[in-house]
């Protein structure tokens, strides 16, 4: 019992000694401030709680282990609402008061408007979401990065399985901003180059009510096939209405960002069988990222890392290594750091490309049906990184 | 054809949201900026009741608790500041919009949520040879019904004559020996039921969110000063005419769809200030 009780007081000591040393440790330290100007309301809210967690989870994660590069990680949240301007508002209010290592903004017009203005901030950002092309593309910033994959990675993924598919026309639906025209415009490529017809192209505004004149637009073209380029709000109110005009029943239907985890959870059987892009999914079978689910669970009971959380989740892990590797938090050293490094990802090492900063790595595709009794995106085709990641885009000069 | 039936739906859609608003500031002058929320709350509140006593025990419980939340409101909102300044009564209807966005979120979380059409609505019928959801026709049907009900109160009962008065001129309808405060508290009850009827209709279109409001309520309130602030015939006509040109604008013109009905209420307000059937000045 005398032995138990010391053992324990032992134990306590010990925590309580090694809590000290550490937070002497990060007092002699500048902690790592990290800043996410993200949908906290708006039409893309969903997806910025999604992102929000896996910021928590992985800040979490790493003070509990004591820090990186044994500095304290401190997180601050504004919301963006998804509009540019304010956005690009936000991760100024953020870089002013130190949280000038950015990340995990939803749209990709707010991370077009936030990139310009890193150098004046003497900012860095990480997006891990956003997929225009331009991002690192002719917009390219040094002190801008990307480690999810650009519309041309989809489009490199849509490609085989448009080849063998035997629709001959097709419609897109996709979201009236940089990403949902650079989407279409992937998917106009990839049907040109396997010889099917694009026979209507919609894009509908951003936050939209009703699209039914789109749905009946599709119903009209002839269009035996549909691509859908929508996301959080916009991807469930559209599916909502397509079901209803059974539109699904007549074309088949693929998307990008359209049947995600969260959208799947919504709608349930409404978008049963649809194919899709998967980016990131918790099915994927690595040591790294079964523990990645395995203490997502644990913080979160009864859930699991969707796509944008995982997606998010890498970032965050590129973001702490390149500190560490640069031994300091100011952006300018963990830009340098991160150019061309490489980094332990839960989908493996990636390289983080010094010519455009896009991180390369891997691509999948599957279809929306029941795994273990739930319904969720499944991957049914991996494309390995140097095929999904295709490029450097040409179109950026840094 | 289809397209201006769609265009119809999302007309009527429009109309059963912007009449409550048109009620309310015609009895209170409130330019009720929560009235989105309001929307938002009877879409919630519906499928709330709707998980346990169906779509259309749901709507009666939505309609009813917005009423009730629209009587208290008027007691104890809208009538003690009915003397300050019209500023004092539209900041506080903005500070509700917040309240009642974070009560929601709070009681049912910020994840979308998707709700299903009724069993008997949820097929389809065959218009100009195409299909098309029964549901939608059911949304016109229930502006129709608003539409007719609202007439036949207004026109017909001494109670609608007090309404159509005091819409004009209070403080003379009061004069009159007519107990407006009790007046108001009826109007803005129906007004705030309204928009729970129209959350209700928006759930199997719509992803429910708290913010939902926010999506709908510019609509809403170019419809209602297109139409003249305090017509309710004004409302129905703008609603209809709002919503056709929409709906053409996405199909024909979708670049520029988004500011047809900006330039509407423009063009309105340009040739008759007071709106398509506001009383002249």
């Amino acid at each position: 019992m005398i032995d138990s009780k010391r053992a324990t007081f032992l134990g306590l000591s010990a925590v309580a000694v090694s809590a000290v040393l550490a937070t002497s440790a990060w007092a002699a330290k500048e902690p790592l401030k990290i800043g996410v100007p993200t949908s906290l309301t708006g039409p893309y809210s969903q997806l910025g709680d999604e992102v929000k967690r896996a910021v928590e989870f992985a800040v979490n994660e790493a003070n509990a282990a004591g820090g990186v590069d044994g500095r304290k990680v401190e997180v601050r949240f504004l919301d963006t609402e998804a509009k540019p301007d304010l956005a690009r508002q936000q991760a100024e209010k953020l870089a002013l008061e130190g949280y000038n290592i950015m990340t995990a903004t939803i749209a990709s017009s707010e991370v077009l408007a936030i990139g310009p203005m890193l150098g004046r901030w003497n900012a860095l950002y990480v997006a891990t979401v956003t997929k225009a092309n331009d991002i690192t593309g002719k917009q390219c910033q040094p002190r801008l990065f990307r480690v999810n994959r650009p519309d041309y990675s989809d489009a490199a993924v849509i490609q085989p399985w448009l080849a063998t598919r035997s629709e001959a026309k097709w419609a897109i639906v996709a979201a009236d901003y940089a990403w949902g025209r650079g989407s279409g415009e992937g998917f106009r490529n990839a049907a040109a180059a396997t010889g099917k017809t694009v026979v209507s192209e919609n894009y509908p505004p951003l936050g939209s009510n009703d699209y039914a004149a789109f749905i009946q637009k599709v119903l009209d073209s002839g269009a035996q096939g549909m691509w859908v380029a929508l996301a959080g709000r916009d991807a469930i109110t559209f599916a909502r209405q397509a079901k209803q005009f059974g539109l699904f029943d007549k074309v088949t239907t693929a998307g990008i960002s359209f049947t995600t985890d969260g959208t799947v959870k919504v709608l349930g059987d409404v978008v049963k069988g649809i194919n899709t892009i998967i980016n990131y999914s918790a099915t994927l079978d690595t040591p790294a990222n079964r523990k990645f689910v395995s203490d997502w669970a644990k913080a979160y009971p009864g859930d699991s890392p969707t796509n944008f959380g995982g997606e998010t989740y890498i970032g965050m892990q590129v973001i702490f290594q390149a500190v560490k590797k640069a031994g300091s938090v100011k952006p300018a050293d963990v830009a340098k750091a991160m150019a061309g490094g490489t980094f332990e990802t839960i989908l493996g090492t990636q390289l983080m490309r010094k010519e455009d900063h896009q991180l390369v790595g891997p691509n999948y595709f599957g279809i929306v049906e029941a795994v273990n009794g739930t319904l969720r995106p499944a991957i049914k085709m991996t494309v390995p990184a140097q095929t999904a990641t295709p490029g450097p885009d040409a179109n950026c000069k840094l | 054809m289809i397209q201006v039936i769609n265009g119809l739906v999302y007309g009527s859609f429009l109309y059963v949201l912007a009449v409550g608003l048109v009620l309310i500031f015609g009895l209170r002058r409130v330019t009720n900026f929560a009235h989105g929320s309001f929307f938002m709350l009877g879409a919630y509140v519906s499928y709330a009741a709707a998980a346990h006593l169906g779509f259309w025990t749901g709507m009666i419980v939505s309609v009813a608790a917005l009423a009730v939340f629209g009587a208290l409101l008027d007691r104890f909102v809208f009538r003690p500041l009915s003397r300050e300044e019209p500023i004092v009564t539209l900041l506080v209807t903005f500070g509700l919009l917040f309240v009642l966005e974070d009560a929601v979120r709070t009681i049912w979380g910020k994840d979308y949520i998707s709700v299903s059409a009724p069993e008997a609505l949820s097929g389809s019928v065959t218009l100009f040879g195409s299909q098309f959801p029964t549901y939608r026709l059911f949304v016109i049907a229930v502006a129709i019904a608003v539409a007719l009900g609202l007439a036949v109160w207004l026109r017909s009962t001494k109670v609608g004559l007090y309404v159509r008065a005091s819409s004009v001129d209070p403080v003379t309808t009061a004069m009159q020996g007519v107990d407006t405060d009790r007046l108001s508290a009826l109007v803005v009850a129906i007004g705030t039921g309204l928009a729970g009827l129209s959350g209700t209709i928006a759930g199997p279109l719509m992803a429910l969110s708290p913010s939902m409001g926010g999506y709908i309520i510019i609509d809403c309130f170019i419809v209602v000063v297109t139409g003249g602030l305090t017509s309710f015939t004004g409302a129905f006509v703008a609603a209809l005419v709002i919503g056709q040109f929409h709906n053409l604008g996405l199909v024909y013109v979708p670049e520029v769809a988004s500011v047809i009905p900006l330039l509407i209420m423009a063009a309105v307000l340009g040739l008759r200030p007071q709106g398509l059937a506001g009383p002249r000045k």
